[in-house]
């Protein structure tokens, strides 16, 4: 079996203030249009507009990914209270 | 008799960012000539005429700046040469000229030709020769990143052939849907690197189905603890960004990101299934790219069955309307098992509605409705429920590799 030896990328690689690429600036259109379907108490205060940096791209990514995770558990949340049954017939059950 | 295929259990796709097959792979023709890498005699010419020849230049970072235009019309620029005619034939002469639209600097321009001497990939080109290379690997549309990845996902792309978010258009669904939906139920995930590269797939999956998503740091965790679902799709990190444990350098190799990065991810997903014996005797990794990314490629891309959408020649902005009948530019591909023979070569013809058309025909036998594009696409792992072609059949070892290859990572 043969180890292959993987060489790391130099140090100077990343770099968080490259101007934002057409991908990344799509993706950045395409969170934006899901966040504004979002209820307001997950939007984020980032004007998408003046994103001009990989690293401010990042930071809204993270903001509107981790939204869209939070309002569809909380919603799930809320669904799960409505059609928990009513405490009295739980205490009914166990007299029996 | 029993081969690999009878031990496949999990098929896990890579999809990278954005470089052509020869760019990647065009070295490896000279280990082993099948490799239908950069052939001696290609050249394209730049804006004065002269023939610019690839060559083994290509650098990790800095050099493909800016990003090769990759959208419609100028995909078309560097296939079809500037050629509008009807009956026109792709001759891949047009890359330089494409890239000299953007600086307007002959010598800048050039750079389109470079390409990967096999020593600086040594992830990628190791993968290539000890399972199977695809040489006929082609982008899906003959543009950019989400109309492409939309048909990994989708098996079509509902008519759009550029970046805007798409609709999923009844009645087709996306590959997850139809596994988690299936009965018996099927398990699918899609692992975008954490959150704050996030995926590309936003404006369906994931604000709609967002429990399908994991972070790559979960699938190295299922890989260990052998949760790993049937079928799981792997995104790399899009972007530069920090996290509690230090910078995390973008992994895609996208340019201008670093391709050293991408090697590192690519042997990182090798060695989490290998490290598990159990995970790499019974799955499939595809490691394969989204699109060229504007990068030469010397194969002419291939007419297909066309889509049942059109993009007007407004979508195009070719001043043509587009069918969704020619495949794009030829992309890196590579399937990993290690119940495939060392050396394979495929030279049948794949695009990346492949990808769903391989995993539904696996796992589900068979699915309507599909895509015309998706439902005509070749699949690169056969059924186990029907007889097998034993020549279409990659994992056609009968006896388990031990001579796979390593990477300390």
């Amino acid at each position: 079996m043969t180890l292959i030896n993987v060489p790391k990328p130099s140090k100077d690689a990343g770099n968080p203030n490259r101007p934002v690429s057409s991908l990344l600036r799509n993706q950045i259109e395409h969170l934006h249009i899901a966040e504004r379907r979002l209820p307001p108490q997950y939007h984020s205060d980032i004007y998408v507009n003046a994103i001009k940096t990989e690293g401010e791209a990042a930071a809204y990514i993270r903001h509107v990914t981790e939204a869209i995770h939070k309002g569809h558990k909380d919603a799930a949340v809320r669904r799960a209270k409505a059609v928990r049954p009513a405490r009295k017939s739980s205490k009914a059950k166990r007299k029996k | 008799m029993a081969t690999g295929l009878d031990n496949l259990k999990h098929i896990v796709v890579l999809m990278m960012e954005n470089r052509s097959f020869d760019h990647m792979l065009g070295s490896l023709t000279a280990v082993n000539p099948r490799i239908d890498g950069v052939p001696a005699d290609f050249s394209n010419p730049d804006t004065n005429g002269n023939p610019v020849k690839p060559q083994p230049l290509a650098e990790f970072q800095g050099q493909l700046e800016p990003d090769p235009d990759h959208h419609f019309p100028a995909v078309d620029l560097q296939i079809f040469d500037g050629n509008k005619d009807a009956g026109r034939m792709p001759n891949m002469q047009g890359f330089v000229k494409s890239y000299f639209n953007q600086q307007k600097d002959i010598g800048h321009s050039q750079k389109i030709m470079y390409y990967f001497a096999q020593e600086q990939l040594p992830v990628l080109t190791t993968l290539a020769l000890n399972f199977a290379v695809f040489n006929r690997w082609f982008a899906s549309i003959p543009g950019p990143t989400i109309c492409n990845r939309a048909f990994a996902h989708y098996g079509t792309s509902f008519g759009r052939v550029d970046m805007n978010p798409f609709d999923v258009i009844e009645p087709f669904k996306s590959i997850y849907s139809r596994l988690i939906n299936a009965s018996p139920k099927r398990t699918a995930k899609v692992y975008y690197y954490d959150t704050t590269s996030s995926t590309m797939e936003v404006a369906n999956l994931l604000q709609n189905q967002p429990e399908l998503f994991g972070t790559y740091e979960q699938f190295k965790q299922d890989c260990t603890g052998g949760a790993l679902p049937d079928y799981s799709f792997i995104e790399p990190n899009y972007n530069d960004h920090d996290t509690d444990s230090g910078e995390a350098v973008a992994s895609d190799q996208h340019p201008d990101h670093n391709v050293q990065a991408g090697e590192l991810f690519i042997a990182d997903v090798y060695m989490a299934i290998k490290r598990n014996p159990s995970l790499w005797s019974s799955t499939a990794l595809l490691v394969v790219y989204d699109e060229h990314g504007g990068i030469f490629d010397h194969v002419p891309p291939p007419s297909c069955t066309a889509d049942q959408f059109t993009a007007s020649l407004n979508d195009t902005g070719t001043g043509m309307e587009f069918k969704f009948d020619r495949l794009g530019v030829r992309v890196p591909a590579i399937l990993i098992s290690p119940w495939i023979p060392k050396g394979t070569v495929v030279e049948r013809i794949f695009d990346h509605a492949s990808i769903p058309a391989t995993v539904t025909k696996f796992f589900l036998d068979d699915y309507s409705p599909r895509s015309p594009r998706e439902v005509s696409a070749d699949v690169f792992i056969e059924p186990k429920a029907q007889t097998v072609d034993v020549t279409r059949n990659l994992l056609s070892s009968a006896t388990m590799r031990d001579d796979c290859p390593e990477f300390d990572v």
